[in-house]
This record gives structure tokens, C-alpha cells and sequence, in this order.
């Protein structure tokens, strides 16, 4: 057995005991308290998941590509596997149950325009890893299959050294009888970049949850979402972004449309360590109930430790703006069209921070698609 | 810089001795230390309280045994050990004074050095003191006048045995007995505190405040005040506290209950600046309250207002339960944390009506090495149709070893409802500073102008007799400190 291998399984080892200790998460954990897992799915279930599938049809010239379930980790492979973010407990089971997965290195200086393609299909536990090396940047699309099954439960680590740049575009399809869990841990370094977007139509419970660490000068992060909801369909975005270092930004805004007997959450933690100072920080929450039936929760938090900084949150939840559906109305447009043209302009500034063209546009079919079911009044 | 530094020393030679430090020497009338069962029996025997009293104490004292002390909240203290305190203490009084000449001149010093003069209270405006040293109330003024109103003031020990029924109905209602840990503590021990009834249509003739007082070392106090306003009633009641100074910490784990039947309005109010410890974070009293208020009846509205400027631990959440259709619940609060100073402190409204509506402003104002958090929640019910929340919570830094944190929780149900949160964190702008020292103030004058000017739409809220008091009071409690 080589020495890369044995890193790789002692890391496995350790995961699986951290998960082995502190369990399935439930609400009494205050960052799960409106998605109980516990009460769902059981440790068991989640071992015996097997593993996801991942495929790239077309890798860009110029990307490196390790597959997971491979022996023989480069070192770049190893640095990043399972050693970012603060090791969640579903993390850990992603990492101790998986048994394949994927590594992606951008090299320094190389500018990847084309998007990489991740897609992820099957159920099970899965592992993908991306460094974006001094410099380099990418975009990484990863669109997630609806043969979901029980549970897919994704861990992501992302690693930018100086100067880097990664998009991100997750998208995950309406599957109401699963259980989808994804974990990404960012790295962000000194003047690198992450963008992100995630766009979730729900599942039976849906977590997306991400920890990015800015840990030096400048580095930042851009996330955007939205969350379209009908039936009895549930997802819960949850991130963290740890300001380590000083100079550093990061922007957050985030659309939930809720409809039927749903449930949309956003919790956004925001953390400015010791000395973090000139850390500027801006986070939005906005989520519109469709239905009686309907919940939004929204927890913006924000945890500061030093003082030259500019930190501000806010969060509304609510119908539409009765005064602009007026106005519509009063221009001839009945309600039902004016409606949804209010909808669209709420979630289409989320969906336009969205750089690229073709992803942009990729994103708002899902969301046209999924609009009239949690326009559809509860049942 | 040098400004700064200036300032830090001056405000520091300003904030060395606490103004409030002093201990009256009274002989106390204290239970063992310790906590069981047969002290639980003592208080209520002290007390002369009907046996439904008794059991009640004992409920909460058995479930109490059976609870674990909370700690979701962002406050770092040493392990404290309720076995390690006494449980109650009260002034020796025997009889009943008649007069404010038959009260004891020692305590009348101590209200004296507390600025209030009792004996000069009547001729203030409109202020009825029911005035609490220790656990035992010992004098009420302007009795007549709230007689001729009708208006129940009076300590809670009076209560139980003269308005038993009236507070056995409303007891325990919005705080029930099994609330949380500090709570049942409260219940089972509960010394005295003070109850207010408006009745029906009346609107209370005066302010009615009441001043707390902890005074006996290492006697922990358990305050539980209960304010019932009646059907179209209103009463605004003020609470205010100063402490001696004194190196271990204490105890304080109080219950307010306020219910406000159809149309009545409850506005109360807080100053509280009992001893946050020394600069090394030595001492300090540790403040675990349960508020809570429940607008039972349509149309009502219950309002609180609070400055918090003292106390080594804070933990309070004054909250409002809108039942009634059309109720209204408001929170003003600024929480100024200096030193080692920890809070942690907002409001929970729960909106269950229809048409309700609640407005939340939160400024916390962080210095030296303290942590200030505001943790709310705002929930609408899926019945609460056309709901309305407007939360707003501002941190303010002064000096980089200290913490400003915000956790609120929005969760609504009804998509009628409307719901809006901001928050925002910052330090006191140079530039603002430099404009007010170009103008020939101080430094120190300087920050008091800027921290008043930031908590200015809460202190607008208070009363005038606690709206001077409480502007002084963000001035000095901001000893050393600027950013």
C-alpha cells in the first residue's frame, strides 16, 4: 500500500469516527434546526448509500483530472481531500462512505473559459475536489440528476491559492422523495475569487451548505441563489464565511419562491475574525410565500470580533408588493400574469449574477420550469 | 490617535469607581444557605402564603431538579453553584409603616445615594415608588391616589394573600412554571416582586415604578412581577436597578409576566445598571431573566423598553406573545457592553392574530474586551393573516477586542405577512469624530454625542424621568474606550 493511499484511508478513518460520534444531525443542532435529518434517515442509511455517480463528458484542455476511486493520489489531490472547512458531520460521512469521486487542478497562470461540466447522477455518498492553482481560473457547472434514489450526500472541496478565480454553478432538480445533502469547503487565498449560484427546486429535504474561509488580503465571495418551491418540497441553504483576514469582502443574495406546503430556508452565518479589519460583508434574504401552506425561514447571522469593519444583513419575508401588483393591474394586465411577472423580476436578480450567458440562461429555464408548481395553491 | 488616547484616560479616570458602589449595613434575615426543599418551604412560611403557594414553589422546585441549565447562548461564565447562595434575605421588619418617618433612616440613606428620595417622592411628578431593598418591600406611596383608581400596586407577597384569586388566575400564564431552567429557579424561590392590576377602562394615573435593589452579599434575588391590564386599560411601568459593589457574582434570575386583555396597552420599562465587574472582569452580577408578555385580548399592545448598561451576564429576552387579533408588540432596546461585560440579549414575537404587528429596534454598543449579541425571533403563524415585523438591529465597535453579534430568526407562515430584518455593524465613523472635535468638544464628549445620537430612537421611547437618567448613564458606561 502506498503512502498516498494510507493518507487518504487514515483521513477515511478519522471521518468515519467523527461521523460515528457525533451522529445523523437533528434539530436540537441549532445550524439543523429546520432541517431534521435525524428524524428522516438513519446512520445506516446513510452508510449503506453507496456511492454517486460523477462524469464530465468533455474536459477542457488544459484541466487535470484525478478519479477518486484510483490509487495513487497526487500530492495536490492530498492537500486538498478532506482537509478544508470545519468537517460538518455529513461531510464526514461523504468522505468515510464514498468510495470514488472526482479531483480537478486548474494550473497556475491557465485561464479555463469553457465551463467544466460535472454532472452528478445515482445515489450514495460522493467526493469532488477542485484547486485552482496561483492565477488560474475556471468555471465549474455541476447539475444534478433526479435518480436521486434515497440520498445523495456530497462533499466539496474547493481550494483557490492567490490570485485565483472559480465559479461555481450548482443546480439540483425537484426530487420529493429524496434526501440531498451537499457540503462544499472553500479555501479562498489572497485576491482570489468564488462566485457561486446555487439554484434548488427541493427535494423531501434538501441541504446545501457551505463554509468558505477568506484567509487573505482581498480574497472574496459571491453567492447568489434561488430556491423555487412547490408540493411539499423543502430546501434549506445554509452557508458560513468565516472573514479571516483583513480587506476581504464578500457578498451574499438569496431568492426563495415558496409554494404548496413548503419550506425554503436560508441561514447565512457571517464571521469577522480578530483583526479581519476592512472586512466588508453584504447579505440579502428574500423569500415570497406562494400558499397558506407555505414556510420561510431565514436566519442571518452575523458574528463580529473586530471593529473596522462594514457588516450589514437583511431579510424580509412576505407576499408581493400589493402596490406594484396594482400597477400592473391597472395597465390591463390580470393578476394572475401580473403576478407572475413580479416573480420573475425578484428571482431573475439572483439568476443575474450569473456571468455566463449560456449558464444564466440554463438556470432560468429550471426556474421558468419550476415556477408554475409553487404557483399552484396548496392541496 | 493622541485624541484617543486622551479620551480612553479620561473616561477611565471617569469610570474607576462605580457610582452606584456602596453596602448598607442592615441586619439580614436570612434563610441557610443552599437550596432544597425545606427552603423552598421556608420562603413560602416567611411569606405566609396560602398552601396552593406552597405547592406551587414545590412543583416548579421538583421539575426544576430535573432541568439543565441552558447554554445555546453566546456568554462564557464559570459554572455557577446554586447550593452556594442564599435564597432569601429581607430588611427585619416586623411591622407595617405606617408612615414614611417609621421606615428605617439607614435604608432611607441608601434610596438617598440611589437618588431616590422617597420622602420627597410625592412631590414629584406623578411617580408612585413601590420601593424593593432586598426581597422585601417596605414602603408604597401614592396608595390613595391608585386606591381611587382602583389600580392594584402592591408587593407580590401582599398579593398572594390579599388578591389571591386574581393572581392565582394570571400567575404562571405567560411564563409557565417549566418555561426554562432560570424561570422554574424563579418559581420556586421567588422572593417577592410586584403586582399591578388596571382594572377594566382605567387609565393608571401615574408612572408606576418600582426600584430593585440587590444588597446582601451573596444573596441571590428572584424577583417575579406580575402586571395584569384589564380590558381598554393602560399603565406604563418603570424598573430600574443600581447595585453596591462587591466581588462575587450573583445571582439574579427574575420573571416579569405582563398580560394585556382586549384594548389595553403595557408599556414598560427598563434601566438597569446593577455592577458589570471590575475592568479585569472581576465580580459582577450575572442577570438571567424570563419577560414576557402575552396580548391575550384584541387590539391590545405591549411595549418594552430597555437599556441595559450593567451586569457582568446578561441573558433576556423580553418577548410578546400576540394572540389578540390587531395586538401590537414593540422592543427598543440599546445593550451597552463595556470591559468584560457579556449580553446576550433581544426579543421573541410570536404573532398568532390576524392583523398583528410588532417592531423590533435593537442597538447594541460593543467596547473593551465585552460580547454584545442580539439574538430575536420573529414567527408568524399561519393563521396570523396580514402580520407585520419590522426589525432593525445596529451593532456599534468601539475598540478591536471586543464583539458585536447578531442572530436573529425570521419564520412565517403566512404569506400574507409581512417581514423585514435589517442589521448593520460599524464603529464610530472617523470622520464624524473629527467633525465633533473640530467643533471644540472633548473626545469623550464627543463619543457620549455620537453613541446618544446612534441610540437615539430608543431612548425616545422612555419615559422623561428615565430618559435623562439613561443618557447619562450610555455616556459613563462607556469607560475607556474608543475606537
Amino acid at each position: 500500500m502506498s503512502t498516498a493511499h494510507s493518507h487518504r484511508e487514515a483521513r477515511r478513518a478519522e471521518a468515519l469516527e467523527s461521523f460515528r460520534v457525533r451522529g445523523m444531525p437533528h434539530r436540537r443542532f441549532e445550524h439543523w434546526r429546520y432541517s431534521d435529518l435525524r428524524a428522516v434517515l438513519d446512520a445506516g442509511q446513510v452508510a449503506q448509500a453507496g456511492t454517486a455517480h460523477w462524469s464530465i463528458p468533455a474536459l477542457p484542455e488544459g484541466v487535470e483530472q484525478f478519479d477518486l476511486a484510483a490509487p495513487n493520489a497526487p500530492a495536490w489531490v492530498l492537500k486538498a481531500y478532506g482537509t478544508i472547512g470545519n468537517r460538518p458531520t455529513m461531510e464526514e460521512a461523504s468522505l468515510a462512505f464514498s468510495d470514488g469521486g472526482v479531483a480537478l487542478r486548474v494550473p497556475a497562470g491557465t485561464t479555463i473559459a469553457e465551463p467544466i461540466r460535472l454532472e452528478i447522477a445515482g445515489g450514495g455518498n460522493l467526493r469532488w475536489l477542485v484547486v485552482v492553482e496561483e492565477g488560474a481560473s475556471a468555471t465549474i457547472f455541476e447539475p444534478h440528476g433526479s435518480d436521486v434514489g434515497l440520498l445523495r450526500n456530497v462533499g466539496v472541496d474547493v481550494a483557490l491559492s492567490e490570485g485565483a478565480a472559480l465559479t461555481h454553478i450548482r443546480f439540483a432538480p425537484f426530487t420529493p422523495k429524496s434526501f440531498v445533502v451537499e457540503h462544499i469547503a472553500v479555501a479562498v487565498s489572497a485576491r482570489a475569487q468564488y462566485r457561486a449560484h446555487f439554484a434548488n427546486f427541493g427535494a423531501r429535504l434538501s441541504r446545501t451548505e457551505l463554509h468558505i474561509t477568506l484567509g487573505g488580503e482581498g480574497a472574496e465571495a459571491h453567492l447568489s441563489g434561488v430556491t423555487v418551491l412547490g408540493h411539499d418540497g423543502h430546501a434549506d441553504v445554509t452557508s458560513h464565511i468565516e472573514h479571516a483576514a483583513g480587506k476581504t469582502l464578500s457578498t451574499q443574495l438569496f431568492k426563495h419562491v415558496a409554494g404548496g406546503k413548503s419550506r425554503a430556508v436560508y441561514q447565512g452565518k457571517i464571521t469577522v475574525r480578530e483583526g479581519a479589519n476592512g472586512s466588508d460583508s453584504r447579505q440579502t434574504a428574500r423569500a415570497l410565500l406562494m400558499s397558506e401552506r407555505a414556510e420561510a425561514d431565514l436566519k442571518p447571522e452575523l458574528i463580529i470580533f473586530a471593529d473596522d469593519v462594514k457588516c450589514a444583513h437583511g431579510a424580509t419575508a412576505g407576499d408581493l408588493d400589493p402596490e406594484s401588483l396594482f400597477y400592473l393591474r391597472s395597465r390591463g394586465i390580470p393578476e394572475k400574469e401580473a403576478r407572475r411577472i413580479l416573480i420573475n423580476a425578484f428571482l431573475q436578480e439572483a439568476v443575474e449574477t450569473i456571468l455566463d450567458e449560456d449558464l444564466r440562461a440554463a438556470v432560468w429555464h429550471e426556474v421558468e420550469a419550476a415556477l408554475p408548481r409553487a404557483m399552484e395553491s396548496a392541496k | 490617535m493622541s485624541a484617543d488616547t486622551d479620551t480612553k484616560d479620561q473616561v477611565a479616570a471617569l469610570g474607576e469607581k462605580y457610582k452606584y458602589g456602596f453596602v448598607t449595613d442592615i441586619e439580614m434575615d436570612k434563610a441557610p444557605k443552599g437550596l432544597n426543599a425545606d427552603i423552598v418551604r421556608f420562603i413560602s412560611a416567611k411569606k405566609d402564603e396560602p398552601e396552593w403557594m406552597l405547592e406551587w414553589r414545590l412543583a416548579a422546585f421538583r421539575r426544576w431538579g430535573e432541568m439543565t441549565e441552558p447554554n445555546w447562548a453566546r456568554l462564557r461564565y464559570n459554572k455557577i453553584d446554586y447550593q452556594d447562595a442564599y435564597y432569601y434575605a429581607a430588611p427585619k421588619s416586623t411591622e407595617k409603616y405606617k408612615d414614611l418617618d417609621e421606615v428605617d433612616p439607614k435604608l432611607l440613606e441608601t434610596y438617598k445615594k440611589l437618588g431616590i428620595p422617597l420622602s420627597e417622592q410625592k412631590m414629584l411628578a406623578g411617580v408612585a415608588v413601590d420601593a424593593v431593598f432586598d426581597s422585601v418591600s417596605v414602603a408604597t406611596t401614592f396608595k390613595g391616589k391608585l386606591n381611587e383608581a382602583g389600580v392594584i400596586f402592591c408587593p407580590m407577597s401582599e398579593a398572594i394573600r390579599d388578591y389571591s384569586d386574581l393572581v392565582r388566575k394570571y400567575l404562571g400564564t405567560v411564563v409557565p412554571v417549566t418555561d426554562n431552567f432560570f424561570a422554574t429557579l424563579n418559581s420556586a424561590v421567588f422572593s417577592d416582586g410586584t403586582f399591578v392590576y388596571v382594572p377594566k377602562g382605567v387609565r393608571c394615573p401615574m408612572e408606576l415604578s418600582t426600584y430593585f435593589r440587590i444588597n446582601a452579599s451573596q444573596t441571590g434575588q428572584f424577583e417575579r412581577t406580575l402586571i395584569v391590564a384589564d380590558e381598554g386599560s393602560y399603565v406604563s411601568y418603570l424598573e430600574g436597578c443600581t447595585a453596591p459593589m462587591r466581588d462575587e457574582n450573583q445571582l439574579h434570575a427574575a420573571v416579569v409576566e405582563l398580560v394585556a386583555l382586549e384594548g389595553a396597552e403595557i408599556k414598560y420599562s427598563t434601566v438597569q445598571n446593577w455592577y458589570p465587574g471590575d475592568e479585569n472582569g472581576k465580580g459582577g452580577i450575572y442577570n438571567f431573566v424570563t419577560k414576557r408578555g402575552d396580548c391575550r385580548g384584541a387590539r391590545s399592545k405591549i411595549s418594552w423598553t430597555q437599556v441595559e448598561t450593567g451586569s457582568a451576564i446578561t441573558w433576556k429576552y423580553p418577548s410578546c406573545i400576540l394572540r389578540g387579533d390587531d395586538s401590537v408588540g414593540e422592543f427598543y432596546s440599546i445593550a451597552i457592553t463595556n470591559n468584560y461585560q457579556q449580553a446576550d440579549t433581544g426579543t421573541k414575537m410570536i404573532h398568532l392574530g390576524k392583523n398583528t404587528r410588532s417592531r423590533i429596534i435593537s442597538k447594541g454598543i460593543s467596547a473593551g474586551k465585552a460580547q454584545n449579541t442580539y439574538r430575536g425571533l420573529v414567527s408568524v403563524h399561519a393563521k396570523a393573516a396580514n402580520a407585520r415585523n419590522y426589525t432593525q438591529c445596529d451593532s456599534l465597535l468601539i475598540g478591536s477586542q471586543c464583539g458585536a453579534h447578531t442572530v436573529p430568526y425570521i419564520e412565517s407562515r403566512n404569506p400574507t405577512a409581512r417581514l423585514e430584518h435589517e442589521a448593520t455593524t460599524s464603529k464610530i465613523a472617523e470622520d464624524q469624530l473629527f467633525y465633533c472635535l473640530q467643533r471644540g468638544l472633548t473626545a469623550e464628549e464627543a463619543v457620549a454625542l455620537i453613541v446618544n445620537g446612534f441610540c437615539k430612537e430608543v431612548l425616545q421611547q422612555l419615559p422623561m424621568e428615565f430618559a435623562v437618567e439613561a443618557q447619562k448613564l450610555v455616556g459613563i458606561s462607556l469607560e475607556g474606550s474608543v475606537g
